[in-house]
């Protein structure tokens, strides 16, 4: 069930996927780490950073809708009581710094291997 | 007292103080109103900082000269164990908690606090948690393993003294006052605030306080879980974190630094909202960049708890993982920025007036932002790893806390005097007092980076002459001493102005936010009556708004009725939705808290009979505590509402309590997360993990059991609270007993799975798991049995039935997060291994 742009849910909810995200990757890491270890001193893309890079570009995408959905919703109605447009104008940019925090973070994964 | 002083507005004062007043003698330790609990939370820090002062000052004698021995090396250990214990647990957090217990109401436009009794409970845990581990240091045997008490070094085999055992006992009882205060003040943000205030309105300072309490709601439990790890380890020999059982100390690191980091900015964001509401005052605008601000604060409590393992470098965890830490470590400089940026913009387009509290915020910008730098040089692997454990470290913390919490506290403790006082700060001593502590602080920690950079480690007791650290450690003692001059004079200027400082006059710095249209001191009612917000300027777009509240011209004026009350809104828009009503001075607190004091001394004495009685007449007085709620006489003297207005909150399906059991479970399920994440953690990178003989899952087919059990009595709760609301009272009290008795069945059989013999807590880390995870089990089924029982009983007083079903809703929330428990559990331990050992 998606909320709505102008529920208050919005005012954390990029950044609770974001730290979903995080555990997430960190968590992941180590498990992977655990189960299917790398060589040590293999370079290059390797299995473990594709998948991570493509979790977390599906996590960006994901903030990215939702960002976009927040922005529509603030044009698509521009009546909704002031209250009610300051949710949806804090989530729209709750959902950004979450892409953003997301993006950096992964960085990374372009260049380090994943368990050394 | 600053209030006008008509006929009228006297009457209104006479009749509200009947009912919220403060009594006399021995009855002033019944008091639960916050802003009595909230001075007494600010006097016992500021007495604890003497105290963590002292040691502190022990430690720069110490250091001063090389090869000095004022103290010997074990009680060096104590002195800076217990400075950064005290400072951190019983100083910083309590004091800014304890004045956004005092600010809170007043700057909302209510009251009181929405759980007034837990105010007062969290105050005693606090005082008594404090005494405990003071008490350490009087009987010669205070902690010494280091503020953070990292295992092995605190366990058995290296401490076999009951040292860790005070920090661990004493530090976990205070910080029940930390969380509790936690989901009070998250509550009263979002549902007791004045009619109109809606969110966009609200002062920043709330919006700082929301953030920080929600943070301490997830944030500390964490550590409570790894005390309680600990201390078993210590005091039944559980095998948590002993490599040679299965166990791993770095799983210690990881639980209090889950909990350290976030403390950080736990201890930073109330300041920065004492920074963001004292700015404008002083420039004489509105803060530039409102809502940049509340995005700021919001992405700061987020991100900081993705920074943890920064503390934890050079354990040996892969680089990758560190990289993601490095990079989360430099993202929160942003948001901080960004507040700087904002404070700065405010005092470049404001007229900025350099009373003492500007200095103090000045100070305040100057040292935070260099803290805030050699953080980010911090976040940087290799340059972390070159510093790592030097006096480098300690410099960074200082600026960081000292710059970002002390400076802007006494920036406010000066802003906010007339209000505990009535009278005006001083302007010169307090300068003088500025300027020793800004000059002395800096001598003591900018030459302490230098030191750490020639490669001075902490926590050692001396050093030899030669290595370079002679000057620079003589220097950092003598500012230490300026310093200590410094704080002493502004101590000196308080204490003086309650004597001789000038009668404020209203309102006296000309602000803008609801706190300063009380009286001044004000009483324990805070407002006769209760304005409509129309902006977040209430008081520079109203003129006299603060006389039409003291004469009783806005909303909830009247109190024949007896009962303390304030309004409960939407959380987003502010509209009234209900009354909650408050309850008076009562003694339970107070006693509950001595019966706990109690259990925790046994503990410490290993006398674990009497601490079991204890505990068991602790519960008593909370079920006697809980007994007096919702339609009970004493929570309601009159229940009766005039036409016009809303029910009383007790009456409705939504109250207070209602989010208040939400966040508690929340704060509890952090703690669970902890404690899975322990269990998964070590199966997955324990050096020597070890599974028990046959490696068999244990517990799995009762913990079934009691789920499925758990599962068919929340059930049947839903559907007796859904007739409750539909007016439907009849067997709702057997209905109940039933449901207590799924608990009380579901119980007995998590007692059979801990009973089975092939459990070892003592043999191995995995079983001392499955011994923790099944008592955790076993806790809640008995909790949520046990306060069921209760409803039973309030069924048949008639304090619950079809008028009333609020009691058995909140009670509901328990059962549910009892059975999430029970299912995840038995994944946990039922599932998850054999999938692990197939894959």
């Amino acid at each position: 069930m998606k909320p709505s742009p102008f529920h208050p849910v919005q005012i954390s909810l990029g950044l609770v996927v974001w730290s979903v995200w995080f555990v997430a990757l960190y968590a992941g890491l180590a498990v992977a780490c655990e189960r299917a270890p790398q060589a040590p001193g293999a370079g290059g893309p390797i299995a473990l950073n594709v998948g991570f890079g493509l979790f977390t570009l599906a996590t960006a995408g994901l903030l990215a809708l939702s960002a976009t959905a927040c922005l529509r919703a603030l044009r698509r109605e521009p009546e909704r009581p002031p209250r009610e447009r300051f949710v949806a104008r804090v989530g729209a940019a709750v959902h950004l710094i979450a892409l953003a925090a997301t993006l950096f973070i992964g960085v990374p994964l372009l260049g380090l291997p994943p368990c050394v | 007292m600053t209030r006008p002083h008509t006929p009228e507005a006297d009457r209104v004062h006479a009749d509200f103080d009947a009912v919220w007043g403060t009594p006399p003698g021995w009855r002033t330790l019944t008091v639960v109103n916050h802003t009595t609990i909230g001075l007494r939370f600010m006097l016992t820090g500021l007495a604890f900082f003497l105290v963590g002062g002292l040691f502190a000052m022990l430690v720069r004698v110490q250091l001063a000269l090389p090869g000095l021995d004022v103290l010997t090396p074990e009680l060096y250990n104590q002195a800076f164990t217990m400075h950064g214990t005290v400072m951190m647990f019983l100083f910083a957090v309590p004091v800014m908690e304890g004045l956004a217990v005092y600010l809170l109401p007043k700057m909302l436009g209510a009251r009181d606090l929405v759980y007034p009794r837990l105010s007062a409970f969290g105050y005693w845990c606090y005082l008594f948690g404090g005494l405990i581990l003071l008490s350490s240091v009087v009987l010669g045997v205070a902690p010494d393993t280091g503020w953070f008490m990292y295992t092995p070094l605190s366990s058995v085999p290296h401490s076999p003294g009951p040292n860790p055992d005070f920090w661990l006992i004493g530090i976990t009882f205070a910080e029940i006052s930390a969380v509790s205060a936690g989901v009070e003040l998250v509550v009263a943000v979002l549902r007791t605030r004045a009619p109109g205030m809606s969110l966009d309105r609200m002062p920043l300072y709330a919006w700082y306080i929301l953030v920080m309490a929600m943070m301490i709601v997830v944030g500390f439990p964490p550590l409570i879980l790894g005390s309680i790890l600990l201390e078993l380890e210590r005091a039944a020999d559980f095998a948590f974190f002993d490599v040679t059982r299965g166990g791993d100390p770095v799983l210690w690191q990881h639980l209090f630094w889950l909990f350290g980091h976030p403390e950080v900015y736990i201890i930073f964001l109330p300041a920065a909202g004492i920074v963001s509401t004292l700015l404008p005052v002083f420039a004489q605008r509105p803060l530039v960049a409102y809502t940049p601000v509340v995005l700021a604060v919001l992405a700061t409590g987020f991100i900081s708890f993705a920074l943890w393992v920064h503390h934890m470098f050079t354990v040996g965890i892969p680089q990758l993982a560190q990289a993601f830490f490095s990079a989360a470590s430099m993202l929160v400089a942003v948001p901080t920025g960004v507040q700087v940026f904002a404070w700065l913009a405010t005092l470049w387009l404001g007229r900025p007036l350099w009373k003492v509290p500007m200095l103090w915020l000045a100070g305040f910008l100057f040292v935070f932002v260099a803290g805030g730098l050699t953080g980010v040089m911090l976040a940087l692997v290799p340059f972390n790893w070159q510093v790592h454990d030097t006096q480098f470290v300690v410099a960074h913390l200082h600026y960081v806390l000292v710059g970002g919490m002390f400076f802007p506290l006494v920036a406010g403790v000066y802003y906010w005097l007339p209000h505990f006082s009535g009278r005006m700060p001083s302007a010169r001593l307090g300068r003088y007092g500025f300027w020793l502590v800004f000059v002395g602080f800096n001598l003591t920690f900018l030459v302490m980076h230098w030191t750490g950079l020639l490669g001075m480690p902490r926590r050692v007791y001396t050093y030899e002459e030669g290595l370079g650290w002679d000057l620079p450690n003589l220097v950092s003692s003598v500012g230490s001493f300026v310093m200590a001059i410094g704080v002493a004079t502004v101590l000196v200027d308080i204490a003086l102005h309650f004597r001789f400082g000038r009668r404020a006059t209203p309102n006296p710095w000309h602000a803008d936010t609801l706190e300063w249209a009380t009286s001044l001191p004000p009483g324990a009612y805070n407002f006769a009556s209760l304005p409509e917000i129309d902006s977040r300027h209430p008081l520079w777009e109203r003129d006299g708004l603060a006389d039409e509240i003291a004469h009783g011209k806005h909303g909830l004026p009247g109190i024949a009725h007896g009962r303390r009350e304030t309004w409960g809104v939407e959380p987003l828009s502010g509209r009234v939705r209900e009354i909650v009503h408050l309850p008076g001075n009562t003694l339970l607190p107070l006693v509950v808290a001595v019966l706990l004091a109690a259990v925790c001394i046994g503990l410490l004495a290993k006398a674990y009979l009497p601490a079991a009685a204890f505990a068991l007449a602790a519960t008593v007085g909370m079920l006697r505590w809980s007994w007096e709620n919702g339609a009970h006489p004493r929570a309601a003297p009159d229940a009766t509402t005039p036409p016009d207005h809303p029910p009383l909150h007790s009456r409705t399906c939504d109250g207070p309590g209602l989010w208040g059991m939400n966040l508690t479970l929340l704060a509890d399920g952090a703690l669970y997360l902890s404690l899975l994440f322990s269990w998964f953690y070590l199966w997955t990178v324990a050096p020597a993990w070890q599974l028990p003989a046959g490696g068999a899952a244990r517990g799995g087919g009762l913990l079934l059991a009691s789920a499925v059990l758990l599962t068919v009595a929340s059930i049947t709760l839903r559907r007796l609270v859904l007739r409750l609301r539909q007016g439907i009272g009849a067997g709702t009290a057997g209905g109940l007993a039933a449901v207590t008795a799924a608990g009380v069945a579901s119980a007995g059989l998590l007692v059979f799975a801990l009973r089975d013999p092939r459990l070892a807590p003592t043999a191995t880390a995995h079983d001392a798991l499955v011994v923790f995870i099944l008592g955790y089990n076993l806790f809640h089924c008995a909790l949520a049995a046990l306060a069921t029982a209760l409803q039973v009983a309030r069924v048949r007083a008639g304090y619950v039935g079809a008028g009333m079903p609020y009691e058995p809703l909140v009670v509901a929330r328990l059962w549910y997060y009892a059975a999430a428990v029970a299912w995840s559990s038995y994944a946990a331990l039922g599932l998850f291994p054999t999938a692990w050992r197939a894959t």
